[in-house]
């Protein structure tokens, strides 16, 4: 797919910020969304190449302004809604108790 | 869906990764020193074949056995196991006059990303 992803000889995207002392997660909701993505994968929801084809299909302006980690949790969400085990309406009732202080 | 992981494998999953390597036996279509093209497609599908690569010449310069093709594999098509190359690119194929006469560029491509390059 000629994605947004696909950046190798692109100008104009700034510099690679290399962090000196690069953390394994930047915050909770990254370690959580890289526990929820090895629980899914290992349950056999997708293969590691249906997922990165989940990352590709982000919206251009959306893939380019958003995190490493919310790359995954489209993919994840992308993949588990095409299987059938996963629906919007879920998605959308679970934001909402979160919302409300529901853990 | 794809088969289920097992547990026992977890741990060594998230601390290694998750491989495509596969041990199966297939024979190689080239070998180190072979001048290849890359094959120029613009599937709407899943491929790991760069834009930027497509449709110019190159040279194999190792073997790095066998792997799942991630084209078919996205697509719940087959793993279609094939060998991948390091692929070793000018930087002028790639980028033309203006780039550095000396740079390289080493791509690891699936057999179905080449074709023999023609002189």
């Amino acid at each position: 797919m000629n994605g947004i992803h696909d950046l190798g000889g692109r100008h104009g995207m700034g510099p690679i910020n290399i962090e000196p002392i690069e953390p394994v997660f930047h915050a909770e909701w990254e370690r959580r969304i890289f526990g929820m993505f090895i629980l899914a994968f290992a349950g056999g929801h997708f293969n590691i190449d249906q997922f990165r084809h989940g990352v590709e299909q982000m919206a251009p302006a959306e893939y380019l302004s958003s995190d490493y980690y919310e790359h995954w949790l489209h993919a994840l969400e992308l993949c588990c809604k095409a299987n059938g085990s996963l629906t919007d309406d879920e998605i959308q009732s679970r934001m909402k108790e979160l919302a409300r202080g529901d853990a | 869906m794809p088969a289920m992981f097992p547990a026992s494998g977890v741990e060594e999953l998230v601390r290694t990764g998750a491989s495509c390597r596969v041990a199966v036996d297939v024979n190689p279509g080239f070998k180190s020193g072979d001048a290849v093209r890359a094959v120029n497609i613009n599937p709407v599908t899943h491929t790991r074949l760069p834009l930027y690569v497509r449709g110019k010449r190159g040279v194999v310069v190792e073997d790095r056995g066998v792997f799942v093709f991630p084209d078919t594999n996205a697509q719940l098509k087959g793993e279609k196991p094939q060998h991948v190359y390091s692929v070793m690119f000018a930087a002028e194929e790639l980028w033309g006059h203006g780039s550095g006469r000396k740079d390289k560029c080493y791509l690891d491509l699936w057999e179905d990303y080449m074709v023999p390059a023609k002189e």
